[in-house]
Protein backbone atom coordinates (compact mmCIF):
# COMPACT_ATOMS: atom_id res chain seq x y z
CA UNK A 1 0.00 0.00 0.00
CA UNK A 2 2.88 2.29 0.88
CA UNK A 3 4.25 1.87 -2.61
CA UNK A 4 1.01 2.88 -4.23
CA UNK A 5 0.98 5.99 -2.05
CA UNK A 6 4.45 6.77 -3.25
CA UNK A 7 3.43 6.14 -6.83
CA UNK A 8 0.51 8.52 -6.53
CA UNK A 9 2.81 11.13 -4.97
CA UNK A 10 5.26 10.71 -7.84
CA UNK A 11 2.47 10.95 -10.39
CA UNK A 12 1.01 14.05 -8.80
CA UNK A 13 4.47 15.60 -8.69
CA UNK A 14 5.05 14.68 -12.33
CA UNK A 15 1.78 16.24 -13.42
CA UNK A 16 2.53 19.35 -11.33
CA UNK A 17 5.91 19.66 -13.01
CA UNK A 18 4.39 19.23 -16.45
CA UNK A 19 1.76 21.81 -15.52
CA UNK A 20 4.45 24.24 -14.40
CA UNK A 21 6.51 23.77 -17.52
CA UNK A 22 3.31 24.39 -19.41
CA UNK A 23 2.98 27.71 -17.66
CA UNK A 24 6.59 28.81 -18.03
CA UNK A 25 6.83 27.95 -21.71
CA UNK A 26 4.63 29.91 -24.04
CA UNK A 27 3.79 26.85 -26.13
CA UNK A 28 4.26 23.38 -24.64
CA UNK A 29 3.14 21.83 -27.90
CA UNK A 30 5.96 23.50 -29.79
CA UNK A 31 8.38 22.01 -27.31
CA UNK A 32 7.19 18.43 -27.57
CA UNK A 33 6.89 18.69 -31.34
CA UNK A 34 10.70 18.57 -31.46
CA UNK A 35 10.42 14.82 -30.90
CA UNK A 36 11.80 12.85 -33.80
CA UNK A 37 12.29 9.27 -34.84
CA UNK A 38 10.41 6.23 -33.62
CA UNK A 39 8.36 5.27 -30.61
CA UNK A 40 7.35 1.65 -30.06
CA UNK A 41 4.68 1.07 -27.45
CA UNK A 42 3.89 -2.42 -26.16
CA UNK A 43 0.47 -2.40 -24.54
CA UNK A 44 -1.97 -4.90 -23.08
CA UNK A 45 -4.73 -6.03 -25.45
CA UNK A 46 -7.36 -4.41 -23.22
CA UNK A 47 -5.72 -1.05 -24.03
CA UNK A 48 -6.09 -1.51 -27.80
CA UNK A 49 -8.78 1.11 -28.40
CA UNK A 50 -7.66 3.62 -25.79
CA UNK A 51 -3.99 3.50 -26.78
CA UNK A 52 -4.81 3.73 -30.48
CA UNK A 53 -6.51 7.07 -29.77
CA UNK A 54 -3.81 8.16 -27.31
CA UNK A 55 -1.12 7.44 -29.90
CA UNK A 56 -3.09 9.29 -32.56
CA UNK A 57 -3.45 12.37 -30.37
CA UNK A 58 0.21 12.16 -29.39
CA UNK A 59 1.17 12.06 -33.07
CA UNK A 60 -0.95 15.11 -33.74
CA UNK A 61 1.35 17.26 -31.62
CA UNK A 62 4.50 15.35 -32.63
CA UNK A 63 4.24 15.21 -36.38
CA UNK A 64 7.83 14.05 -36.90
CA UNK A 65 7.29 10.94 -34.83
CA UNK A 66 6.64 7.43 -36.07
CA UNK A 67 4.52 5.65 -33.46
CA UNK A 68 4.31 1.85 -33.52
CA UNK A 69 1.77 0.05 -31.37
CA UNK A 70 2.27 -3.55 -30.36
CA UNK A 71 -0.67 -5.16 -28.57
CA UNK A 72 -0.69 -8.54 -26.87
CA UNK A 73 -1.42 -10.12 -23.53
CA UNK A 74 0.81 -8.49 -20.90
CA UNK A 75 2.73 -11.72 -20.24
CA UNK A 76 3.41 -12.19 -23.96
CA UNK A 77 4.73 -8.63 -24.15
CA UNK A 78 7.01 -9.26 -21.17
CA UNK A 79 8.40 -12.35 -22.87
CA UNK A 80 8.95 -10.36 -26.08
CA UNK A 81 10.78 -7.56 -24.28
CA UNK A 82 12.88 -9.99 -22.25
CA UNK A 83 14.00 -11.69 -25.43
CA UNK A 84 15.13 -8.36 -26.82
CA UNK A 85 12.21 -7.14 -28.95
CA UNK A 86 12.72 -3.39 -29.43
CA UNK A 87 10.20 -1.53 -27.33
CA UNK A 88 10.33 1.92 -25.74
CA UNK A 89 7.30 1.83 -23.46
CA UNK A 90 5.41 -0.99 -21.80
CA UNK A 91 1.84 -0.56 -20.57
CA UNK A 92 0.56 -3.57 -18.67
CA UNK A 93 -2.87 -4.59 -17.40
CA UNK A 94 -1.31 -5.31 -14.00
CA UNK A 95 1.77 -4.44 -11.98
CA UNK A 96 3.00 -8.03 -11.62
CA UNK A 97 4.18 -8.17 -15.22
CA UNK A 98 5.99 -4.84 -14.91
CA UNK A 99 7.67 -6.17 -11.76
CA UNK A 100 8.91 -9.09 -13.85
CA UNK A 101 10.57 -6.53 -16.15
CA UNK A 102 12.03 -4.75 -13.10
CA UNK A 103 13.40 -8.08 -11.89
CA UNK A 104 15.00 -8.81 -15.27
CA UNK A 105 16.49 -5.31 -15.46
CA UNK A 106 14.39 -4.22 -18.45
CA UNK A 107 12.73 -1.54 -16.34
CA UNK A 108 14.81 0.48 -13.88
CA UNK A 109 12.27 3.05 -12.66
CA UNK A 110 9.19 2.50 -10.52
CA UNK A 111 6.28 1.81 -12.90
CA UNK A 112 3.43 4.33 -12.69
CA UNK A 113 -0.21 3.43 -12.32
CA UNK A 114 -2.14 5.33 -14.99
CA UNK A 115 -5.62 3.82 -14.88
CA UNK A 116 -7.78 1.21 -13.22
CA UNK A 117 -10.24 -1.25 -14.63
CA UNK A 118 -12.78 -3.69 -13.27
CA UNK A 119 -14.15 -6.97 -14.54
CA UNK A 120 -17.60 -7.55 -16.00
CA UNK A 121 -19.58 -10.46 -17.40
CA UNK A 122 -20.25 -10.45 -21.14
CA UNK A 123 -23.14 -12.43 -22.63
CA UNK A 124 -24.71 -12.64 -26.06
CA UNK A 125 -27.08 -9.90 -27.22
CA UNK A 126 -30.48 -10.25 -25.58
CA UNK A 127 -28.92 -12.30 -22.74
CA UNK A 128 -30.59 -15.56 -23.89
CA UNK A 129 -29.44 -17.51 -20.80
CA UNK A 130 -30.71 -14.77 -18.41
CA UNK A 131 -27.38 -14.38 -16.62
CA UNK A 132 -27.61 -11.92 -13.74
CA UNK A 133 -24.69 -12.70 -11.49
CA UNK A 134 -21.39 -14.53 -11.24
CA UNK A 135 -23.26 -17.38 -9.52
CA UNK A 136 -25.37 -17.90 -12.67
CA UNK A 137 -22.20 -18.72 -14.62
CA UNK A 138 -21.93 -22.10 -12.90
CA UNK A 139 -25.05 -23.39 -14.71
CA UNK A 140 -23.92 -22.45 -18.24
CA UNK A 141 -22.47 -24.89 -20.78
CA UNK A 142 -19.32 -23.02 -21.84
CA UNK A 143 -17.53 -20.02 -20.36
CA UNK A 144 -14.71 -18.09 -22.05
CA UNK A 145 -11.85 -16.90 -19.86
CA UNK A 146 -8.37 -15.60 -20.60
CA UNK A 147 -5.33 -17.85 -20.17
CA UNK A 148 -4.60 -18.75 -16.55
CA UNK A 149 -1.39 -16.76 -16.41
CA UNK A 150 -2.35 -13.58 -18.28
CA UNK A 151 -3.74 -10.72 -16.15
CA UNK A 152 -7.37 -10.94 -17.31
CA UNK A 153 -7.35 -14.67 -16.56
CA UNK A 154 -5.89 -14.08 -13.10
CA UNK A 155 -8.47 -11.37 -12.38
CA UNK A 156 -11.33 -13.58 -13.61
CA UNK A 157 -10.11 -16.36 -11.30
CA UNK A 158 -10.19 -13.93 -8.34
CA UNK A 159 -13.73 -12.87 -9.24
CA UNK A 160 -14.87 -16.51 -9.28
CA UNK A 161 -13.11 -17.21 -5.98
CA UNK A 162 -14.61 -14.14 -4.33
CA UNK A 163 -18.07 -15.12 -5.51
CA UNK A 164 -17.49 -18.69 -4.31
CA UNK A 165 -18.19 -20.09 -7.78
CA UNK A 166 -16.33 -23.13 -9.08
CA UNK A 167 -16.40 -23.85 -12.82
CA UNK A 168 -15.02 -27.13 -14.15
CA UNK A 169 -12.02 -26.68 -16.42
CA UNK A 170 -13.81 -28.80 -19.06
CA UNK A 171 -16.34 -25.97 -19.44
CA UNK A 172 -13.75 -23.24 -19.81
CA UNK A 173 -12.35 -22.23 -23.20
CA UNK A 174 -9.27 -20.07 -22.85
CA UNK A 175 -8.74 -17.19 -25.28
CA UNK A 176 -5.19 -16.21 -26.17
CA UNK A 177 -5.98 -12.65 -25.08
CA UNK A 178 -8.94 -10.61 -23.88
CA UNK A 179 -10.23 -9.79 -27.37
CA UNK A 180 -10.16 -13.46 -28.41
CA UNK A 181 -11.93 -14.37 -25.16
CA UNK A 182 -14.71 -11.89 -25.79
CA UNK A 183 -14.95 -13.02 -29.40
CA UNK A 184 -15.78 -16.55 -28.24
CA UNK A 185 -19.02 -15.08 -26.86
CA UNK A 186 -19.64 -12.52 -29.62
CA UNK A 187 -18.94 -14.80 -32.59
CA UNK A 188 -18.71 -18.27 -31.13
CA UNK A 189 -20.76 -20.52 -28.91
CA UNK A 190 -19.48 -19.54 -25.46
CA UNK A 191 -22.39 -18.49 -23.22
CA UNK A 192 -20.49 -15.93 -21.19
CA UNK A 193 -17.06 -14.45 -20.53
CA UNK A 194 -15.46 -12.59 -17.65
CA UNK A 195 -13.41 -9.79 -19.17
CA UNK A 196 -12.55 -6.17 -18.50
CA UNK A 197 -15.45 -3.77 -18.25
CA UNK A 198 -13.77 -1.55 -20.86
CA UNK A 199 -13.77 -4.41 -23.37
CA UNK A 200 -17.44 -5.09 -22.76
CA UNK A 201 -18.17 -1.41 -23.36
CA UNK A 202 -16.10 -1.41 -26.55
CA UNK A 203 -17.99 -4.45 -27.85
CA UNK A 204 -21.47 -3.26 -26.99
CA UNK A 205 -22.65 -3.94 -30.54
CA UNK A 206 -21.97 -7.66 -30.14
CA UNK A 207 -22.30 -8.42 -26.42
CA UNK A 208 -24.24 -7.28 -23.37
CA UNK A 209 -22.40 -6.45 -20.15
CA UNK A 210 -23.47 -7.46 -16.67
CA UNK A 211 -21.84 -5.62 -13.77
CA UNK A 212 -20.10 -7.54 -11.04
CA UNK A 213 -20.67 -6.04 -7.55
CA UNK A 214 -17.54 -4.49 -6.07
CA UNK A 215 -17.47 -7.03 -3.20
CA UNK A 216 -16.79 -9.75 -5.78
CA UNK A 217 -14.85 -7.58 -8.19
CA UNK A 218 -11.18 -6.70 -8.51
CA UNK A 219 -9.44 -3.42 -9.24
CA UNK A 220 -7.04 -4.01 -12.07
CA UNK A 221 -4.12 -1.57 -11.82
CA UNK A 222 -2.68 -0.54 -15.18
CA UNK A 223 1.00 0.33 -15.02
CA UNK A 224 3.33 2.04 -17.47
CA UNK A 225 7.11 2.27 -17.59
CA UNK A 226 9.91 3.14 -20.02
CA UNK A 227 12.06 0.23 -21.16
CA UNK A 228 15.73 0.37 -20.15
CA UNK A 229 18.13 0.61 -23.06
CA UNK A 230 15.49 1.87 -25.49
CA UNK A 231 16.81 3.89 -28.42
CA UNK A 232 14.19 6.58 -27.91
CA UNK A 233 14.15 7.43 -24.19
CA UNK A 234 12.99 11.04 -24.73
CA UNK A 235 10.05 9.89 -26.85
CA UNK A 236 9.18 7.24 -24.26
CA UNK A 237 9.21 9.76 -21.43
CA UNK A 238 7.10 12.27 -23.38
CA UNK A 239 4.51 9.64 -24.20
CA UNK A 240 4.28 8.42 -20.59
CA UNK A 241 3.84 12.03 -19.46
CA UNK A 242 1.09 12.42 -22.05
CA UNK A 243 -0.72 9.28 -20.80
CA UNK A 244 -0.51 10.64 -17.25
CA UNK A 245 -1.66 14.14 -18.27
CA UNK A 246 -5.21 15.44 -17.94
CA UNK A 247 -5.70 15.12 -21.71
CA UNK A 248 -4.53 11.52 -21.53
CA UNK A 249 -6.86 10.81 -18.64
CA UNK A 250 -9.83 12.22 -20.55
CA UNK A 251 -9.14 9.79 -23.39
CA UNK A 252 -8.78 6.82 -21.01
CA UNK A 253 -11.96 7.84 -19.23
CA UNK A 254 -13.89 7.94 -22.48
CA UNK A 255 -13.12 4.22 -22.88
CA UNK A 256 -14.44 3.38 -19.43
CA UNK A 257 -11.21 3.30 -17.44
CA UNK A 258 -11.30 4.50 -13.86
CA UNK A 259 -9.14 7.10 -12.16
CA UNK A 260 -5.79 5.72 -11.10
CA UNK B 1 27.14 -40.88 -61.43
CA UNK B 2 29.81 -39.00 -59.49
CA UNK B 3 31.52 -37.60 -62.58
CA UNK B 4 28.19 -36.33 -63.84
CA UNK B 5 27.53 -34.59 -60.53
CA UNK B 6 30.89 -32.83 -60.61
CA UNK B 7 30.33 -31.57 -64.14
CA UNK B 8 26.92 -30.10 -63.24
CA UNK B 9 28.46 -28.52 -60.13
CA UNK B 10 31.15 -26.81 -62.15
CA UNK B 11 28.54 -25.20 -64.36
CA UNK B 12 26.55 -23.82 -61.42
CA UNK B 13 27.18 -20.09 -60.96
CA UNK B 14 28.55 -18.98 -57.58
CA UNK B 15 25.48 -16.91 -56.68
CA UNK B 16 23.32 -20.03 -56.81
CA UNK B 17 25.54 -21.75 -54.24
CA UNK B 18 25.53 -18.65 -52.03
CA UNK B 19 21.75 -18.24 -52.33
CA UNK B 20 21.06 -21.90 -51.68
CA UNK B 21 23.33 -21.92 -48.63
CA UNK B 22 21.60 -18.82 -47.26
CA UNK B 23 18.20 -20.43 -47.83
CA UNK B 24 19.26 -23.59 -46.03
CA UNK B 25 20.70 -21.59 -43.13
CA UNK B 26 17.52 -19.50 -42.98
CA UNK B 27 15.46 -22.66 -42.58
CA UNK B 28 17.80 -24.49 -40.22
CA UNK B 29 18.76 -21.73 -37.80
CA UNK B 30 15.35 -21.51 -36.05
CA UNK B 31 15.32 -25.30 -35.69
CA UNK B 32 18.74 -25.20 -34.03
CA UNK B 33 17.42 -22.39 -31.82
CA UNK B 34 14.49 -24.56 -30.77
CA UNK B 35 16.67 -27.59 -30.07
CA UNK B 36 19.00 -25.45 -27.98
CA UNK B 37 16.12 -24.39 -25.75
CA UNK B 38 14.83 -27.88 -25.07
CA UNK B 39 15.71 -29.02 -21.55
CA UNK B 40 16.71 -32.55 -22.51
CA UNK B 41 17.07 -33.92 -19.00
CA UNK B 42 13.47 -33.07 -18.07
CA UNK B 43 11.87 -33.65 -21.46
CA UNK B 44 10.16 -36.90 -20.54
CA UNK B 45 8.62 -35.37 -17.43
CA UNK B 46 7.50 -32.26 -19.32
CA UNK B 47 5.80 -34.23 -22.07
CA UNK B 48 4.10 -36.71 -19.74
CA UNK B 49 2.85 -34.03 -17.31
CA UNK B 50 -0.90 -33.31 -17.07
CA UNK B 51 -1.85 -30.73 -19.72
CA UNK B 52 0.99 -31.67 -22.10
CA UNK B 53 0.21 -35.38 -22.24
CA UNK B 54 -3.52 -34.69 -22.56
CA UNK B 55 -2.81 -32.31 -25.44
CA UNK B 56 -0.62 -34.91 -27.16
CA UNK B 57 -3.23 -37.63 -26.73
CA UNK B 58 -5.98 -35.35 -28.06
CA UNK B 59 -3.80 -34.24 -30.99
CA UNK B 60 -3.02 -37.81 -31.92
CA UNK B 61 -6.66 -38.93 -31.88
CA UNK B 62 -8.14 -35.88 -33.63
CA UNK B 63 -5.44 -35.71 -36.32
CA UNK B 64 -5.90 -39.39 -37.19
CA UNK B 65 -9.67 -38.94 -37.52
CA UNK B 66 -9.20 -35.73 -39.52
CA UNK B 67 -6.84 -37.56 -41.89
CA UNK B 68 -9.38 -40.35 -42.32
CA UNK B 69 -12.07 -37.81 -43.22
CA UNK B 70 -9.64 -36.13 -45.61
CA UNK B 71 -8.90 -39.49 -47.22
CA UNK B 72 -12.51 -40.65 -47.56
CA UNK B 73 -13.66 -37.32 -48.98
CA UNK B 74 -10.46 -36.34 -50.74
CA UNK B 75 -9.88 -39.45 -52.84
CA UNK B 76 -13.16 -39.20 -54.83
CA UNK B 77 -12.70 -35.45 -55.21
CA UNK B 78 -9.15 -35.89 -56.51
CA UNK B 79 -10.45 -38.53 -58.90
CA UNK B 80 -13.08 -36.18 -60.31
CA UNK B 81 -10.58 -33.34 -60.65
CA UNK B 82 -7.97 -35.52 -62.33
CA UNK B 83 -10.06 -37.71 -64.61
CA UNK B 84 -13.32 -35.97 -65.49
CA UNK B 85 -13.58 -33.04 -67.87
CA UNK B 86 -16.31 -30.61 -66.91
CA UNK B 87 -17.06 -26.93 -67.18
CA UNK B 88 -15.61 -24.91 -64.34
CA UNK B 89 -13.16 -27.62 -63.26
CA UNK B 90 -10.34 -25.14 -62.70
CA UNK B 91 -12.75 -23.05 -60.66
CA UNK B 92 -13.61 -26.03 -58.47
CA UNK B 93 -9.93 -26.85 -58.08
CA UNK B 94 -9.20 -23.28 -56.95
CA UNK B 95 -12.01 -23.49 -54.38
CA UNK B 96 -10.66 -26.81 -53.08
CA UNK B 97 -7.20 -25.29 -52.65
CA UNK B 98 -8.59 -22.24 -50.83
CA UNK B 99 -8.08 -23.56 -47.25
CA UNK B 100 -4.37 -24.01 -48.09
CA UNK B 101 -3.82 -20.31 -48.65
CA UNK B 102 -6.57 -18.96 -46.39
CA UNK B 103 -5.32 -17.71 -43.00
CA UNK B 104 -6.37 -20.52 -40.63
CA UNK B 105 -8.15 -18.07 -38.29
CA UNK B 106 -10.34 -17.02 -41.21
CA UNK B 107 -11.00 -20.70 -41.80
CA UNK B 108 -12.12 -20.96 -38.18
CA UNK B 109 -14.43 -17.97 -38.56
CA UNK B 110 -15.86 -19.55 -41.71
CA UNK B 111 -16.44 -22.84 -39.86
CA UNK B 112 -18.27 -20.90 -37.13
CA UNK B 113 -20.39 -19.35 -39.86
CA UNK B 114 -21.38 -22.83 -41.01
CA UNK B 115 -21.45 -25.01 -37.89
CA UNK B 116 -21.67 -22.54 -34.98
CA UNK B 117 -24.54 -23.44 -32.67
CA UNK B 118 -25.79 -19.90 -32.10
CA UNK B 119 -25.30 -18.32 -35.52
CA UNK B 120 -24.01 -20.88 -38.00
CA UNK B 121 -25.81 -21.84 -41.22
CA UNK B 122 -26.56 -25.41 -40.12
CA UNK B 123 -25.06 -25.47 -36.60
CA UNK B 124 -28.33 -24.63 -34.87
CA UNK B 125 -30.16 -27.26 -36.90
CA UNK B 126 -27.50 -29.90 -36.09
CA UNK B 127 -27.99 -29.15 -32.41
CA UNK B 128 -31.80 -29.09 -32.46
CA UNK B 129 -32.20 -32.26 -34.52
CA UNK B 130 -29.22 -34.38 -33.46
CA UNK B 131 -28.15 -32.66 -30.25
CA UNK B 132 -24.76 -32.24 -31.92
CA UNK B 133 -22.57 -29.32 -30.93
CA UNK B 134 -19.33 -29.14 -32.88
CA UNK B 135 -17.95 -26.02 -31.23
CA UNK B 136 -16.01 -26.71 -28.02
CA UNK B 137 -16.03 -30.43 -28.77
CA UNK B 138 -13.25 -32.81 -29.88
CA UNK B 139 -15.34 -33.46 -33.00
CA UNK B 140 -15.06 -29.75 -33.77
CA UNK B 141 -11.27 -30.10 -33.57
CA UNK B 142 -11.49 -32.96 -36.09
CA UNK B 143 -13.64 -30.81 -38.42
CA UNK B 144 -11.24 -27.86 -38.20
CA UNK B 145 -8.23 -30.09 -38.85
CA UNK B 146 -9.92 -31.93 -41.73
CA UNK B 147 -10.90 -28.60 -43.28
CA UNK B 148 -7.28 -27.47 -43.57
CA UNK B 149 -5.81 -30.93 -44.30
CA UNK B 150 -8.19 -32.00 -47.09
CA UNK B 151 -6.67 -29.81 -49.85
CA UNK B 152 -3.20 -31.23 -49.19
CA UNK B 153 -4.48 -34.74 -49.72
CA UNK B 154 -6.48 -33.79 -52.81
CA UNK B 155 -3.49 -32.09 -54.36
CA UNK B 156 -1.11 -35.00 -53.77
CA UNK B 157 -3.58 -37.62 -54.97
CA UNK B 158 -4.70 -35.62 -58.00
CA UNK B 159 -1.14 -35.21 -59.27
CA UNK B 160 -0.57 -38.89 -58.56
CA UNK B 161 -3.61 -39.86 -60.64
CA UNK B 162 -2.49 -37.63 -63.49
CA UNK B 163 0.95 -39.24 -63.55
CA UNK B 164 -0.50 -42.76 -64.02
CA UNK B 165 -0.21 -43.84 -67.63
CA UNK B 166 -3.81 -44.56 -68.75
CA UNK B 167 -2.54 -47.46 -70.90
CA UNK B 168 -2.14 -49.62 -67.78
CA UNK B 169 -5.80 -49.23 -66.94
CA UNK B 170 -6.83 -49.59 -70.59
CA UNK B 171 -5.00 -52.87 -70.90
CA UNK B 172 -6.58 -54.06 -67.66
CA UNK B 173 -9.96 -53.23 -69.17
CA UNK B 174 -9.15 -55.23 -72.32
CA UNK B 175 -8.29 -58.16 -70.04
CA UNK B 176 -11.86 -57.99 -68.83
CA UNK B 177 -11.47 -56.37 -65.41
CA UNK B 178 -14.49 -54.38 -64.14
CA UNK B 179 -14.19 -50.76 -62.97
CA UNK B 180 -13.82 -51.49 -59.25
CA UNK B 181 -11.44 -54.42 -59.83
CA UNK B 182 -9.45 -52.20 -62.16
CA UNK B 183 -9.26 -49.56 -59.46
CA UNK B 184 -8.03 -51.88 -56.69
CA UNK B 185 -5.71 -54.03 -58.81
CA UNK B 186 -4.17 -51.38 -61.06
CA UNK B 187 -4.90 -47.75 -60.22
CA UNK B 188 -4.69 -48.13 -56.47
CA UNK B 189 -1.34 -49.89 -56.61
CA UNK B 190 0.13 -47.30 -58.94
CA UNK B 191 -1.37 -44.54 -56.83
CA UNK B 192 -0.12 -45.88 -53.50
CA UNK B 193 3.05 -43.74 -53.28
CA UNK B 194 1.18 -40.45 -53.85
CA UNK B 195 -1.60 -41.64 -51.60
CA UNK B 196 0.87 -42.29 -48.78
CA UNK B 197 2.53 -38.93 -49.40
CA UNK B 198 -0.87 -37.19 -49.41
CA UNK B 199 -1.93 -38.91 -46.19
CA UNK B 200 1.37 -38.02 -44.51
CA UNK B 201 1.20 -34.36 -45.49
CA UNK B 202 -2.49 -34.10 -44.56
CA UNK B 203 -1.81 -35.72 -41.19
CA UNK B 204 1.14 -33.40 -40.47
CA UNK B 205 -0.99 -30.42 -41.38
CA UNK B 206 -3.84 -31.62 -39.14
CA UNK B 207 -1.40 -32.20 -36.29
CA UNK B 208 -0.02 -28.67 -36.55
CA UNK B 209 -3.38 -26.91 -36.93
CA UNK B 210 -3.75 -23.89 -34.65
CA UNK B 211 -5.83 -20.96 -35.94
CA UNK B 212 -8.94 -22.74 -37.18
CA UNK B 213 -8.98 -24.98 -34.11
CA UNK B 214 -8.79 -22.26 -31.46
CA UNK B 215 -11.31 -20.10 -33.32
CA UNK B 216 -13.83 -22.82 -34.03
CA UNK B 217 -13.35 -25.51 -31.38
CA UNK B 218 -12.00 -23.29 -28.61
CA UNK B 219 -9.23 -24.03 -26.17
CA UNK B 220 -10.53 -26.32 -23.43
CA UNK B 221 -7.95 -28.33 -21.50
CA UNK B 222 -8.35 -32.05 -22.13
CA UNK B 223 -11.20 -31.44 -24.56
CA UNK B 224 -10.14 -29.20 -27.44
CA UNK B 225 -6.67 -28.05 -26.41
CA UNK B 226 -4.43 -29.72 -28.99
CA UNK B 227 -0.63 -29.71 -28.82
CA UNK B 228 -0.05 -26.49 -30.82
CA UNK B 229 -2.57 -24.68 -28.60
CA UNK B 230 -0.89 -26.08 -25.49
CA UNK B 231 2.51 -24.95 -26.80
CA UNK B 232 1.19 -21.42 -27.20
CA UNK B 233 -0.36 -21.26 -23.74
CA UNK B 234 2.46 -23.09 -21.96
CA UNK B 235 4.99 -20.68 -23.46
CA UNK B 236 3.88 -18.23 -20.80
CA UNK B 237 3.29 -20.47 -17.80
CA UNK B 238 5.68 -23.39 -18.34
CA UNK B 239 8.20 -22.65 -21.13
CA UNK B 240 10.09 -25.92 -20.56
CA UNK B 241 6.97 -27.95 -21.31
CA UNK B 242 6.27 -25.73 -24.34
CA UNK B 243 9.72 -26.40 -25.80
CA UNK B 244 9.44 -30.10 -25.03
CA UNK B 245 6.10 -30.29 -26.86
CA UNK B 246 7.52 -28.26 -29.74
CA UNK B 247 10.32 -30.79 -30.03
CA UNK B 248 7.82 -33.67 -30.12
CA UNK B 249 5.92 -31.96 -32.96
CA UNK B 250 9.19 -31.30 -34.78
CA UNK B 251 10.30 -34.92 -34.40
CA UNK B 252 6.95 -36.19 -35.69
CA UNK B 253 7.17 -33.92 -38.75
CA UNK B 254 10.72 -35.10 -39.48
CA UNK B 255 9.51 -38.69 -39.22
CA UNK B 256 6.69 -37.91 -41.68
CA UNK B 257 9.15 -36.42 -44.16
CA UNK B 258 11.44 -39.42 -43.88
CA UNK B 259 8.50 -41.75 -44.45
CA UNK B 260 7.45 -39.74 -47.51
CA UNK B 261 10.93 -39.88 -48.94
CA UNK B 262 10.74 -43.65 -48.58
CA UNK B 263 7.47 -43.76 -50.48
CA UNK B 264 8.88 -41.67 -53.31
CA UNK B 265 11.91 -43.89 -53.57
CA UNK B 266 9.55 -46.81 -53.81
CA UNK B 267 7.90 -45.15 -56.75
CA UNK B 268 11.17 -44.73 -58.59
CA UNK B 269 12.27 -48.35 -58.35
Amino acid sequence: MKRFGLMIAVTVLASLVSLMTGITHASPIAEVSKLQGDLTISAATSLTDAFTVLAKQFRKVNKGLKVHLNFGSSSTLVAQIQSGAPSDVMASADLTNLEKLVASGNVVVTPKVFARNTMAIAVKLGNPKSVRSVTDLASLSFIALCGKTVPCGVYAASVLTRAGVVIAETKVTRGIDVKATLSAVANGDADAAIVYKTDVLAAKKTVVGIDIPSAQNVKAMYGIAPIQGSKNPANAKAFIDFVLSEQGWQILKSFGFERR
Amino acid sequence: MSTKKRRVGAETPAFVWVGASCALLFLLLPLVGLLKRVAWSGIFGSVTSGPASEALRLSLITSVFATMIALVLGLPLAWVLARIEFRGRSMVRALVMLPMVLPPVVGGVALLGAYGKSNGLIGGWLFDVFGLQLTFSPLGVVIAEAFVALPFLVMAVESGLRSIDPRFEESAATMGLGPSERFWKVTFRLLAPSLIAGVAVAWARALGEFGATITFAGNIEGRTQTTPLAVYLLLESDPEAAYALSFVLLAVCVAVLVAMRGSWMGRRS
